[in-house]
């Protein structure tokens, strides 16, 4: 089974080897292993001084200002509207978590085009905010799923106890509920953070400026930038695109884990 | 902070909490699916500032549209093609991890870690893995001496490739699902049909395999809508090449749009074709998982 394990990650060794490489050795047949000697060239090249279509550097810097904008969002939203559809009563609660969770089948490539045409009349093609929002807009329905489950179970002696001090809604949700949900939170913040950072069609045509292109489409367009056989620049960007989402991985690998199997039992 | 009209504020609340994401859920969720509908019907252009009904001249055009044809099948043989892979590759790892094996954790995030990459490094990532003439693999199998072709330019192998990379990507995800269902399933059972004489095979086919129906279902039906979607693998690895051999809906749907034509209303139509065949498969699940979820 280790091996089995290794076997898979290979792929992604090899990637990183590529990317250490001097430019001679990674043409070498039969393949190395081992990058020696190793150079951090590709890298410097791709963060600083990278083609005039694709420049990662500043791609990195694009894809964390959306990535964490739309987290913000997601977070935010996500959470003010589960509250009251885990703890209130109210006309329209059951419908609209019905339209909530039904929309979870709406697949992303079908709005593309009116999604679209309206960013375009907003005038947000190739801004910050017009990543953000459709981006946060995807993962709401979800967010607002998983927090719900998790509001449901908060025991409700804490809320009863907080309004007979005289605390109104909003102090009870800020001062009691998120408080004791910073797990759940901090699922929801990965995973829209995944899914944002990830994202591939949506700013490959909401974005035509290169100065504000998110990385994978940066990276793909990395590849017709270079000829075929130069793979040390462009590993070296995938490398880079893979870091953040590695190291929260590694921090904090049994909450994605949770995240999944919660989404799971969204269907 | 002392509120000012306690009775009525409690009604109006919960709406309050609900304004900001329900906005943000309307605007940019339901209004688009609704403007696809209208968009489909019309001629409208990128770039067009005046558009106008045209009945369903773009769905009767999709009858015509050979491309679209091609992109259909391409994006249904895909999809059956990938299934047995994506549902048995995960299975089998999952069964074997949820033995108990030491590592566990380090091997189940070894299984995931392609599913944090984005489907581009993904994409980039096997492009040099198989490329023809320095990619490892080429070098591997051809020392084992299996003859290698190009298999992104070959028109019989590119799809597989193609399969191949979505299966690497997606496993550890379909895993960590398959593992949380087998922890479900009570030990219980197992002791009892080791004490009846069963052995691991029999009570693989006659515990794990029945108990996993829904589970089964969910991975199979989550598969089928993400395939239906794929783009971003084909994009990077072949561009629908070679030829049309691996042009999916979704690639023609965004050529239509922002590549080729800029024949928003067309695209409109695709994009809703395909969602009633997702909508489709979406509802074939809700009623397959309310026939077999008592047990």
């Amino acid at each position: 089974m280790v091996l089995v394990a290794i076997a898979w990650l290979l792929p992604a060794v090899w990637v990183l080897v590529t990317s250490l490489k001097l430019t001679e050795n990674i043409v070498r047949v039969p393949p190395e292993w081992i990058p020696w000697p190793v150079t951090i060239a590709h890298y410097g090249e791709v963060l600083f001084s990278s083609s005039r279509t694709a420049r990662i550097g500043r791609a990195f810097f694009n894809s964390t200002v959306v990535s964490l904008g739309s987290v913000a969002v997601v977070v935010l939203t996500s959470a003010m509207a589960a509250y009251p559809l885990a703890r209130m009563r109210f006309r329209g609660r059951s419908l609209i978590f019905g339209l909530l969770v039904g929309s979870l089948m709406i697949p992303n490539a079908v709005i593309l085009v009116p999604q679209y045409v309206l960013v375009q009349r907003l005038g947000w093609l190739s801004t910050y905010q017009g990543l953000i929002v459709p981006e946060a807009a995807m993962t709401f329905a979800f967010g607002v799923f998983l927090l719900r489950q998790f509001f449901l179970t908060i025991p409700s002696e804490l809320e009863d106890a907080a309004r007979i001090d005289g605390a109104d809604p909003w102090q009870i949700f800020t001062r009691i509920v998120l408080p004791l949900s910073q797990p759940v939170l901090g699922a929801l913040a990965i995973f829209a953070f995944r899914s944002a950072w990830n994202d591939f069609l949506w700013p490959l045509i909401a974005v035509n400026k290169p100065d504000m292109f998110p990385l994978p489409v940066a990276l793909a367009l990395l590849r017709g930038a270079y000829a075929a056989e130069s793979y040390g620049p462009i590993m070296a960007g995938a490398v880079l695109s893979a870091l953040p989402l590695l190291i929260v991985f590694l921090v904090a690998n049994r909450r994605i884990v949770e995240g999944v199997r919660v989404s799971a039992l969204k269907g | 902070m002392k509120p000012r009209r306690p009775r009525r504020r409690g009604a109006f609340t919960p709406y309050l909490f609900l304004a900001p994401g329900l906005a943000l859920f309307a605007v940019f969720r339901v209004y688009p699916l609704l403007e696809g509908l209208w968009l489909s019907f019309t001629n409208a252009r990128l770039g067009r500032a005046q558009h106008v009904f045209v009945g369903t001249a773009n769905y009767a055009r999709l009858l015509d549209d050979t491309r679209f044809h091609v992109s259909l099948l391409n994006t249904a043989y895909y999809t059956i093609a990938s299934t047995i892979p994506i549902l048995a590759v995960p299975l089998l790892l999952a069964v074997a991890l949820n033995r108990g094996v030491a590592l566990r954790t380090f091997l189940r995030g070894a299984f995931f870690f392609p599913f944090t990459l984005s489907v581009v490094t993904v994409g980039l990532t096997w492009l040099w893995l198989l490329d023809p003439v320095i990619g490892p693999s080429t070098y591997y199998l051809r020392a084992a001496g299996i003859p290698v072709r190009s298999w992104l330019a070959d028109p019989n192998t590119a799809m597989w490739a193609i399969i191949l990379t979505t299966v690497w990507w997606v496993t550890g995800y379909y895993l960590v699902i398959y593992l949380a269902g087998l922890q479900d399933i009570p030990r219980e059972l197992y002791e009892a049909a080791a004490l009846d004489g069963a052995g691991g095979w029999r009570s693989f086919w006659s515990i794990t395999m029945p108990l996993l129906r829904p589970v089964f279902l969910f991975v199979l039906v989550t598969h089928v809508i993400g395939s239906f979607q794929i783009f971003g693998q084909v994009f990077v690895l072949t561009n629908g090449g070679p030829g049309d051999a691996t042009r999916t809906v979704v690639q023609h749907l965004y050529e239509t749009a922002f590549q080729n034509f800029f024949h928003f209303g067309s695209a409109s139509a695709m994009a809703w074709v395909l969602f009633l065949i997702i909508l489709a498969f979406s509802l074939l699940q809700f009623r397959l998982l309310r026939g077999h979820t008592q047990y």
